[in-house]
């Protein structure tokens, strides 16, 4: 356990000990808050509540946000040979891909939350908006699907970063992989013609749900399970490695 | 024993690596392992340090199984990989600390070991610095101070001086041996000076065998060949002192080149016979001067030469 925490704590710090951490906050804030703005700008009549605009607008950004942090999470080791040294200390498998896997996700968190300032920004420009105006229930279950959302795609990316020692064909597969994911209801749907509907796996439809405050558990138990395969998967392809 | 190693083969596809070894190290050995790149050195101190798994044999360490038992063989190993990977964003001491808590240090313990790897190794000028921004050497020892942190039984250090100036290769050299009295040292290199002066046994490994395994000095003594002696003479002319060198009766073969105002002699007899004595004699009775006479040492590289079958040009040359 205690090892799992210095992994935990490791990961995350060397985050912040390279400028990508603080890039990539400042880019993603900007970009996930420009595109809710516009949308909230430039829509004479708004369809949907406030907060579904805001959690599309940051799932858009957050596919490219997982691709970039995940991409060197074990690609990143293999190539400079710290894998080996990381490797041969008492550590077991599963507490280097989940002390891995915790810190790219808090990591995760803690670059999409400071969002939220962004409906303080919303306020300040548009003065039709209150504050009151929200609904803070769907805010918290939106931030909720967030969080389970970014599990899944980080145990996603983990895996992929698995499989590869190379950064730039982790991001490309990475990404698609991610959007495979988001988008898997729809491709079943249009690959069988609309024969097969899909319609529990659809991230996006789980995105619009949690964000109006519709709370469903079976999209929890989806990720919770979804995130534990894929990372059961991930802790066995690192150990495929000593196999024989 | 420390390390039991019994038929260990690697194979990768389409090349065999490590074909079919066995050797053991007993506690407190400094066991070098020396052989031409790509002998199979590495491969089989990844597989020791639990790494690589193997294609055949058995590998024990510490009595635990390398395959089975990897997590306790990582606890008593203190391994440094051949290239020195390290965090290169992160600084020295927090490099260390971080190495030392999944070594299961902690503590007063881990303050205290930071301390003395600091010391032992050099580093406490740049303990603050980011690794990214160090000299090769410097990096090197933060390599070695990692695997020193947990005061392992066995440390399996791949080339540890490579990239190191002199100055500090006689350090790293110094700290191995006296590393020796407490640990168990399996030392990979090919510069063979090196091992000759550091290890107690010497394996040599050549296309994923071991070819040779003895102390330094019984390897010297297995050469096959002629003794040498090199004497530097003044008076006579080249084809003179050739002449009554080769007289000497147990000489087998002499030569004479003049460099400058003296003439450098060699002299080869068969390995039970000293000529020393008699060459002295020829150029005492013929009034010559002499300036320099000693018998050729062979040494390791001889060996390494005529075992992996490569010519030498200083070592193997002249056999």
């Amino acid at each position: 356990m205690k090892n799992f925490f210095t992994i935990w704590f490791r990961e995350l710090s060397a985050c912040f000990l390279s400028p990508v951490a603080y890039v990539l906050m400042v880019v993603f804030l900007a970009v996930s808050s420009g595109t809710f703005l516009l949308e909230v700008t430039q829509t004479p009549v708004l369809e949907q509540p406030l907060t579904v605009a805001l959690f599309e607008a940051i799932v858009v950004w957050l596919t490219i946000l997982v691709t970039v942090v995940s991409m060197r999470l074990f690609a990143e080791e293999k190539r400079s040979g710290t894998l080996e040294t990381l490797m041969t200390v008492p550590v077991t498998e599963e507490q280097i891909v989940l002390g891995k896997y915790a810190g790219a996700l808090s990591f995760l968190i803690l670059v999409t939350f400071p969002i939220a300032i962004t409906l303080l920004l919303l306020v300040a420009v548009s003065p039709s908006v209150q504050l009151a105006d929200l609904d803070t229930g769907a805010l918290l279950t939106g931030g909720a699907i967030l969080i389970l959302v970014s599990s899944l795609l980080v145990s996603v990316g983990l895996l992929v970063s698995l499989l590869t020692r190379n950064q730039v064909i982790a991001a490309i597969c990475c990404f698609c992989a991610v959007w495979g994911v988001l988008l898997f209801g729809w491709i079943v749907t249009l690959a069988t013609g609309g024969a097969v509907q899909v319609t529990m796996i659809t991230v996006t439809d789980h995105i619009r749900d949690f964000s109006r405050g519709m709370v469903d558990t079976r999209p929890l138990v989806l990720y919770v399970t979804g995130t534990a395969l894929f990372l059961f998967a991930s802790v066995r392809v690192l150990e495929s490695r000593r196999w024989r | 024993m420390i390390v039991d190693v019994k038929n260990l083969t690697k194979r990768y596809p389409g090349k065999t690596a490590v074909d079919d070894i066995s050797f053991d190290v007993q506690p407190s050995e400094i066991v070098g392992f020396l052989g031409p790149n790509g002998a199979g050195k590495t491969t089989t101190m990844q597989i020791l340090a639990g790494y690589l798994p193997a294609t055949g044999g058995s590998v024990e360490v510490a009595g635990y199984d390398v395959f089975k038992q990897s997590i306790e063989v990582r606890r008593r190993i203190g391994y440094l990989p051949e290239n020195v990977p390290l965090y290169t964003d992160m600084r020295v001491t927090e490099y260390l600390k971080f190495r030392g808590r999944l070594k299961g240090l902690g503590g007063a313990r881990l303050r205290a070991r930071l301390d003395a790897v600091f010391a032992s190794c050099g580093l406490t000028e740049v303990h603050r610095q980011i690794i990214g921004s160090l000299s090769r050497g410097f990096r090197q020892r933060v390599g070695l101070a990692d695997s020193l942190l947990s005061e392992p039984e066995l440390l399996i250090l791949d080339e540890p001086t490579v990239g190191l100036d002199p100055n500090q290769i006689r350090q790293i050299r110094n700290l191995i041996r006296g590393l020796g009295e407490r640990h168990t040292v399996l030392l990979a290199s090919h510069i063979l000076h090196e091992v000759e002066m550091v290890c107690n046994r010497v394996l040599i490994i050549n296309q994923g065998r071991i070819v040779a395994s003895d102390t330094p000095g019984k390897l010297v003594g297995l050469l096959r060949g002629n003794r040498r002696v090199s004497a530097r003479i003044r008076g006579g002319t080249p084809q003179t002192v050739q002449r009554l060198l080769e007289a000497i009766p147990a000489v087998v073969h002499a030569s004479c080149e003049p460099q400058g105002v003296w003439l450098q002699c060699y002299c080869e007899s068969k390995k039970e016979d000293d000529i020393a004595e008699d060459v002295f004699r020829v150029v005492a009775t013929n009034g010559w001067c002499l300036h320099e006479l000693h018998e050729e040492r062979r040494n390791l590289e001889d060996v390494f030469a005529e075992v992996t079958g490569e010519e030498n040009g200083n070592g193997g040359g002249h056999r």
